[in-house]
């Protein structure tokens, strides 16, 4: 064996060695970048340019891949750094024996080259095999048929070399750069060095309770739907703020509370389980935090796009309550009356069927954001010859008339431009603007637009719910390392293996399910606001959004509850 | 009265695939009277913390009994064997076991709350003891905090405060300084002499000459045994180094 083949042989057997680590590390490179090219590959796909309302989906598919790009990055390091962390023992144990930093530093570049290789081949081509499919559900989910432009895509390989190459770059020179800035004693002690126990942060505190609560009263008390628009960011920012303020001093300063509170706190249950959450609570707030805001984002974007997709049938009915339709802005009395007859003339004339012709006069309110989901809301109050929204304005109300044809696709456009030239000659000089519409027109962009959003929110869904697992997953198995001394102490002083077992659960119960009941607090404060957001998009059911809420709810409270079965063991394994 | 007795154990390990065994005892068979303070030498490797470990009831040995106080340890159910740890058995170990998250006074209430004792009987069982070991100043500290004496005192805390029948200690002047070491030997002296029963696992002769009694292990066995009676604690010495030399260049059995 020559010199040559050494590191990289050692890089081999330390990937190896350190599996339980590196095996889902690998895995979520694998992931991410098949994601990342399934992404890219749609929005580069030139099928896309020939649908309906392209415009909007390749935007939100680049959106997508802007947002898995910088996502893949933050998971990447995350993941990493709980990697560098854990193995600095070993790394400082090979300094000792007298391997220099430059030799560790070899052993970590042929490392990260197989990482590297590994993901790339990996994800390339689980993202191939995946990409026609997934395409497939998106245009399935867009009601679109399109023939698929090709079937791999040089420029979104390109793209995802380019990014995780660099990724994995930053990551080795992080990694390096950890490995210099340290001593070799530090190195071997990495793993664990006495913690001190934390510090109640009270301005945190009061920052943390304040952001919540502001965030929350935007959430509650915002009055008008294009309001709720900008405040929902706010709102957003000031909870994620206070999430992690809480998160991080709060819970510390619950805790302490706890433990000064000596009844409660000498016994057995609460004795460990207060002291072990004050120093991992210490360590994981943030991360728990993290996790928290993912979870209230799957959720919530999830249950939006469901409900969007499935309500959108509904909106549709309620914009566009008529096949066809046509306004006469500021239209005077006369020209109102005369428009009815002229347009019956032109549909007798094309000799098509329509029905449920309706017509009537209205006042577009000054904060009436939405023209059609106004026509739908008022069309019955209209229809009892009530002018809705007059209150003596000095110029004519606006004219409406909507009918239906048979079949959906719409009124033929020689029928459509037949009436609008007489319209427009006919009634000249007595009325303001013309515009007409139909439905079909519109429900293709409507769909395809709700489709695409449906999409991005599993897809993008599906990321945040990767990373969810993936940081609890690290956490509880590297708190495992550091719990198994305190529970063999423990042990020897008299606990019994059901205690332990007890407090084991009552503590990876706790930080497991603190970020998903905080998630769904979060959720339930959010209701309000959302739903108003709906209702821009023209979206009023509420009742469909709360059970599109409550199943997304559900299912992903039944898959995290995996999660905690499968690491719950795998933790345990480790502890006793 | 004796209070603990252990007859004929032998403890034979074998790997998980049932491939090598080790014998690490043959045959152990001593008796600890009520009050006594005794030490257990041997070499590396010669089975002493094999033998503590059965006796703190934290291993089953492969043959062999272990009674204290007329019971035997073995016929006590896994359930119970917890509590029966905590209620009879105090520890100290070589590296403190002490946990980093619990301040000092948690530290040593930790047995009574695993025990489900109230605030008020600990903190009164508390004052004496910590009187006694000297220290009482670094309650509120946390084990880094303080130095290696200092945990070493504070885990004998932890074991006295459940009124033990029996403390093991299994090498614990291990990792203190010669100063250090002087204190705690010092200290398990005081405690015999109020009453408490020691048994002590150790590499060194001065450890070994403070005790009543020195058990030798080899090969799984006890070798040997010196009695202190009425010698000085520097004849004692004396003659625990003559009985390590002899050992060590391969002696004959004069037990
Ligand atoms: N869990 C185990 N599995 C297999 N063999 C073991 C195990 N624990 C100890 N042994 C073996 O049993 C023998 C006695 O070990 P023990 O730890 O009791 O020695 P010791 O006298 O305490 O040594 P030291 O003075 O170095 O602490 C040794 O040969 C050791 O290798
Ligand atoms: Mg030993």
């Amino acid at each position: 064996m020559g010199k040559s083949g050494f590191y990289p042989k050692l890089a081999v057997s330390n990937i190896r060695k350190n599996s339980r680590f590196y095996l889902p590390y690998l895995l979520t490179c694998v992931a991410t970048v098949a994601m990342f090219y399934i992404m890219s590959f749609i929005a580069s796909n030139p099928g896309l340019q020939d649908m309906q309302g392209a415009g909007t989906i390749s935007a939100m598919m680049g959106f997508g891949t802007v947002v898995i790009g910088i996502f893949a990055t933050i998971i990447l390091f995350y993941t990493n750094s709980f990697l560098i962390k854990r193995r600095k023992k070993e790394l400082g144990l090979y300094n000792i024996l007298g391997m220099g930093k430059r030799h560790i530093a070899k052993v970590l570049f042929f490392e990260t080259v197989y990482v590297t290789v590994i993901s790339l081949a990996g994800g390339l081509l689980g993202g191939i095999l995946f990409s026609k499919l997934v395409f497939m559900l998106l245009l399935r989910l867009v009601d679109f048929k399109v023939t698929l432009g090709f079937n791999i895509s040089l420029q979104a390989i390109q793209m995802t070399l380019v990014l995780f190459c660099a990724i994995f770059l930053l990551i080795l020179l992080f990694n390096l750069f950890q490995i210099k800035l340290s001593k070799p004693i530090e190195l071997l002690y990495g793993g664990n060095h006495g913690e001190r126990e934390p510090k109640t942060k009270w301005p945190l505190v009061v920052i943390g309770i304040l952001t919540l609560g502001g965030g929350y009263f935007l959430a509650l008390y915002i009055k008008s739907p294009i309001a709720a628009i900008g405040m929902f960011f706010i709102a957003v920012i000031l909870v994620i703020i206070g999430t992690y303020c809480l998160f991080t001093a709060g819970s510390i300063a619950w805790l302490k509370m706890l433990r000064r509170n000596k009844k409660y706190y000498y016994q057995p249950r609460h004795f460990s389980a207060v002291s072990g959450m004050l120093y991992r609570m210490k360590q994981n707030a943030a991360g728990l935090a993290s996790i928290c805001i993912l979870c209230t984002m799957v959720l919530v974007m999830v249950s939006t796009s469901v409900c969007m997709y499935i309500g959108v049938e509904d909106a549709l009915n309620l914009i566009y309550p008529r096949n066809v339709q046509i306004y006469l802005y500021e239209c005077q009395d006369q020209a109102y009356q005369q428009m009815s007859t002229i347009v019956k003339e032109e549909v007798a004339k094309s000799g098509l069927d329509a029905y449920d012709m309706v017509s009537f006069q209205y006042y577009q309110e000054e904060d009436d954001w939405n023209r059609s989901l106004f026509i739908g809301n008022k069309m019955a109050e209209a229809l009892t010859g009530e002018i809705p929204g007059d209150n003596g304005q000095d110029y004519p109300p606006n004219a409406y008339l909507g009918f239906n044809l048979p079949g959906s696709d719409g009124a033929p456009s020689q029928l459509l431009d037949a009436i609008r030239t007489r319209l427009t000659t006919e009634l000249a000089g007595q009325y303001d603007t013309y515009e007409s519409e139909t439905r079909s027109l519109m429900a293709g962009n409507i769909y395809s637009a709700y489709g695409g959003f449906l999409f991005l929110g599993m897809f993008l869904g599906l990321l945040f719910l990767l990373a969810t697992v993936l940081i609890i997953y690290y956490k509880q198995i590297s708190e495992g390392y550091d719990d198994k001394q305190r529970f063999e102490i423990m042990k020897k002083v008299g606990m019994s293996r059901a205690e332990t077992k007890a407090t084991v659960r009552s503590q990876i119960l706790t930080v497991f399910f603190l970020p998903l009941i905080v998630a769904v607090i979060h959720i339930a404060f959010a209701f309000k606001i959302i739903t108003k957001l709906l209702a821009v998009l023209s979206l009023t059911d509420i009742s469909l959004f709360i059970s599109c809420t409550g199943v997304t709810i559900l299912v992903f409270a039944i898959i995290y509850c995996l999660v905690y079965m499968f690491t719950a063991k795998v933790y345990y394994r480790i502890v006793s | 009265m004796t209070l603990l007795e252990v007859k004929n154990i032998k403890k034979i390990y074998s790997t998980r695939f049932g491939g090598n065994k080790v014998q690490a005892l043959t045959n152990v068979s001593f008796s600890v009277e009520q009050g006594e303070y005794i030490a257990i030498m041997g070499e590396s490797g010669s089975g002493k913390t094999t033998l503590l470990n059965i006796l703190a009831s934290l291993d089953k040995p492969t043959s062999g009994e272990v009674v204290l106080s007329g019971k035997s340890i073995m016929t006590i159910s896994e359930q119970q064997i917890s509590a029966f740890r905590r209620d009879n058995l105090g520890f100290v170990f070589q590296d403190f076991n002490l946990l980093d998250n619990f301040s000092i006074e948690d530290n040593i209430y930790l047995p009574l709350v695993l025990a489900g004792k109230n605030y008020d009987d600990m903190k009164q069982r508390l004052q004496p003891i910590v009187q006694q070991l000297g220290i009482c100043d670094i309650l509120n500290k946390f084990p880094y905090e303080v130095s290696g004496g200092q945990k070493q005192r504070t885990a004998v805390a932890r074991a006295l405060i459940t009124k033990p029948q029996l403390v093991l200690a299994d090498e614990p002047t291990g990792a203190l300084d010669s100063h250090a070491s002087d204190g705690l030997l010092r200290l398990f002296d005081e405690i015999n002499a109020a009453g408490q029963t020691i048994l002590l696992v150790t590499h060194s002769v001065k450890a070994a000459s403070h005790a009543q009694r020195v058990l030798f292990l080899r090969d799984g066995e006890v070798f040997h045994q010196i009695y202190k009676a009425s010698q000085t604690q520097e004849q004692m010495y004396q003659k625990i180094s003559d009985t390590l030399t002899v050992i060590a260049t391969g002696g004959e059995h004069h037990g």
